[in-house]
């Protein structure tokens, strides 16, 4: 889980990382009072999940009240790079002397984490790689022991030619100590300062006495999801596949998989309604798996289908999961097709699972009249599709039903296909209507 | 020959007396595989499927005799510590199929491992079939015989229910499998598509690899170069999934943790790579039968 600057800045804070002064503001009162509680100049910065804010015009260092009003009526509630603004923070300015750049995240080949630290602090890390190569340090990490106080010091202060204590030199691991101690702590897959601030400390009557200190002016923090089961008491804000703001749809399904550890179904739900990015689609998915699901979507775009959402349950979810799944899933309205594919599976339960869909399936108001295509595998598959069959009858549901001896993509055509029959059948149907 | 899992190999299962754990059991008992101990703390004396049960991994041994291989199916909370414990007696394979563990976890029993010169395989991972010889984990599940078939190729699916699928898909094209290897979906892995093909290259049984690739991760780009490095030397065919998800935004997740669009490779250039290291990549899924036959 992505984390906004505000909530990734509470944790650095947490382990002991100074961190400007802040006020979260979500209204323009809100503003108004926080105004109040800092002295100008102050950093107004809109809180959104997509990078580069700064260049787009996220962040402005205002002097007067005017301008921070101004700039609050500007982005509250309004679109940022396709995310809607739900809050603003208001932090003290920070005199930088120097901006560095500094991150810890996995090597998913050395399978460890790492440690990237830049002189050059405040821009892109993939243009410094490109343009100054010689800027960055990189320190691998053993997880089990962390970083070594030692080797840092020998990284940070062996090149300088006075080898006793540097005030600064010690400053920054002391830093790092901590910033590893946050990223292992809260389970963080990604924790990124930029820019550090390195900054003149003041004595309290405000002279500068020649100490320095550093300042987190930034965080970007992704949150490991399968670390969350941990961390109830952590306070960050629920977030959508796509944008900060999840659809209702999203939070439901990632509510699903919450209380019961056991198989997973709806912990990743992506909505593909047109806003604020990817199209729109009409073909519900309910994928199984998270290889094959894969497989579904491209199949079913390659046959010219548009998704209405992505999801998958896998890893032998109970009945009630998938129902709750399919609720959630069905519940879009505009659907001209329903899709359950998965491949075959080694231990899920197929008749549990299906039996969970029709129970769903049950509940969805108007009652589906658009073709549902599945296409499954694996244990008790045949005892499953028996039952589908009887409760088509029934119910007079329009299911299309194929084993493992159909391959995946050849299952999403056919969906699609039923799809555009649906559609110009229904269009029909209006325009009969009319007359 | 095959690798990782055959006739001889000896289980122990973590987490036995679960629902997941007694499944696996008697399905591997069904399979004809050894499942000689297994361990779950303070129901050490009960039995499942005629297997003794022991309070830790350690008794176990002594009681019951060494193993190759011991499988984790424990909740994701408790599956480091079970791990360590494995570890620790230096079990030569430690398969981890729980799913959701956290990666910090996972870089700490890989890290623990390395020290010990032991393997793990997983998290997340359905484990291995060697058909007609033995099977790790549930892959295959109760009915491994109507998917799987004893033959020249080697399969690698960080999927689950992709092993079954290409077995099925390889099956029906006329061909059997070496060994089938689900290695997991998470960001961090403890053995990776690279680690297989160099087990593959060693077996004289496998004459082709075929792997089921996935947006995201690098797995894909370290194959190609050790291909590329003459250090695999047999055809390796891929197949790749996820080209819907380029057009979402960088860092969104999909099913698999280490399925993060924009992480390492795109789509684009892993295909690139693999091309020129001479790999072959599939374009449609069910064309992998044909590129078998054309390279056997």
């Amino acid at each position: 889980m992505k984390l906004y600057e505000f909530e990734g800045l509470r944790i650095l804070s947490k382990v002991g990382i100074e961190t400007p002064f802040f006020v979260m503001t979500s209204d323009l009162d809100a503003v108004k009072q926080a105004r109040k509680r800092l002295k100008f100049p102050i950093v107004a910065k809109v809180q959104v999940l997509s990078g580069n804010r700064g260049r787009r015009g996220g962040v402005k260092v205002c002097t007067t009240e005017k301008q921070l009003t101004a700039f609050a009526r500007e982005h509250l509630g309004k679109e940022f790079n396709g995310e809607q603004v739900r809050f603003i923070a208001l932090a003290e300015k920070v005199d930088i002397e120097s901006e560095y750049y500094i991150s810890i995240t996995y090597d998913t080949a050395l399978k460890i984490p790492f440690l990237l630290f830049s002189q050059k602090g405040g821009v892109d890390i993939e243009e410094v790689k490109k343009a100054n190569p010689e800027a960055i340090i990189r320190i691998d990490f053993d997880p089990l022991a962390g970083p070594i106080k030692k080797d840092l010091e020998k990284i940070f202060r062996g090149s300088t030619p006075n080898r006793g204590r540097t005030p600064k030199e010690d400053r920054l691991i002391d830093f790092i100590l901590r910033l590893w101690d946050a990223f292992w702590r809260y389970d963080c897959r990604l924790i990124e300062v930029n820019p550090l601030a390195l900054r003149r400390a003041q004595s309290k009557r405000g002279s500068v006495n020649g100490e320095f200190d550093y300042v987190a002016v930034d965080a970007k923090i992704i949150l490991d999801d399968a670390g969350l089961a941990r961390h109830r008491d952590l306070d960050v804000l629920s977030k959508g596949a796509i944008s900060a703001i999840p659809s209702q749809r999203e939070l439901a399904a990632k509510k699903i998989d919450e209380e019961d550890y056991r198989g997973s179904a709806g912990s990743t739900f992506i909505e593909l309604d047109g806003s604020p990015r990817g199209e729109a689609g009409d073909i519900a998915i309910l994928a199984s798996g998270g290889g094959a699901s894969l497989l579904v979507m491209d199949a079913v775009i390659a046959s010219g289908g548009r998704p209405a959402n992505y999801t998958e349950y896998s890893g032998n979810p109970s009945r009630e999961k998938v129902e709750k799944l399919t609720q959630v899933t069905l519940s879009r309205k505009g659907l001209s097709g329903c899709l359950v594919a998965g491949a075959v599976a080694n231990f899920t339960d197929i008749y549990e699972t299906l039996s969970g869909f029709v129970q769903g399936l049950g509940q969805i108001k108007p009652k589906p009249d658009y073709p549902i295509v599945i296409r499954r595998g694996g244990p008790r598959q045949k005892e499953a599709y028996e039952m589908l069959r009887r409760v088509a009858k029934k119910e007079e549901y329009d299911i299309h039903l194929f084993g493992p001896e159909t391959p995946i993509s050849v299952a999403c055509k056919k969906m699609v296909e039923l799809s555009n029959q649906f559609k110009v059948q229904s269009a029909k149907f209006k325009v009969n209507g009319k007359k | 020959m095959a690798i990782l899992v055959n006739r001889e190999t000896r289980i122990l299962i973590q987490g036995i007396t679960g629902k997941s754990g007694m499944q696996v059991t008697s399905e591997l008992l069904d399979y004809g595989t050894r499942v000689v101990s297994g361990v779950t703390p303070g129901k050490g004396g009960q039995e499942v499927d005629t297997v003794p049960v022991f309070n830790s991994v350690s008794e176990a041994l002594r009681e019951a005799g060494p193993v190759d291989v011991a499988m984790i199916y424990v909740p994701p909370l408790a599956s480091y510590e079970a791990a360590v414990e494995a570890i620790e007696v230096q079990i030569p394979l430690v398969h981890i199929f729980v799913e959701k563990m956290p990666v910090f976890d996972t870089a700490r029993v890989i890290a623990h491992a390395s020290q010990k010169n032991v393997r793990v395989l997983g998290p997340a991972s359905v484990g291995a079939i060697s058909p007609g010889e033995g099977k790790i984990g549930s892959v295959g599940g109760p009915a491994p015989d109507a998917v799987f078939s004893k033959g020249p190729v080697g399969i690698i699916s960080k999927s689950g229910g992709m092993c079954s699928e290409l077995g099925l898909l390889v099956t029906n094209g006329g061909f059997g499998q070496s060994t089938v290897v689900g290695i997991g979906g998470d960001l961090l892995v403890g053995t990776t598509f690279v680690d297989l093909l160099l087990e593959f290259e060693k077996d004289s049984q496998t004459k082709v690899v075929v792997a089921f690739g996935e947006v995201g991760g690098s797995a894909e780009v370290e194959a190609a170069k050790v291909i590329e490095e003459g250090k695999f030397t047999k055809p390796f065919i891929v197949f790749l999934a996820g080209k819907f998800a380029e057009k979402l935004p960088h860092d969104t997740a999909l099913g698999h943790a280490g399925a993060i669009v924009g992480l390492e490779a795109t789509m684009e250039q892993k295909i690139k790579i693999l091309k020129n290291s001479g790999a072959i990549v599939a374009e449609n899924f069910e064309d992998i039968p044909k590129l078998i036959k054309k390279v056997l």
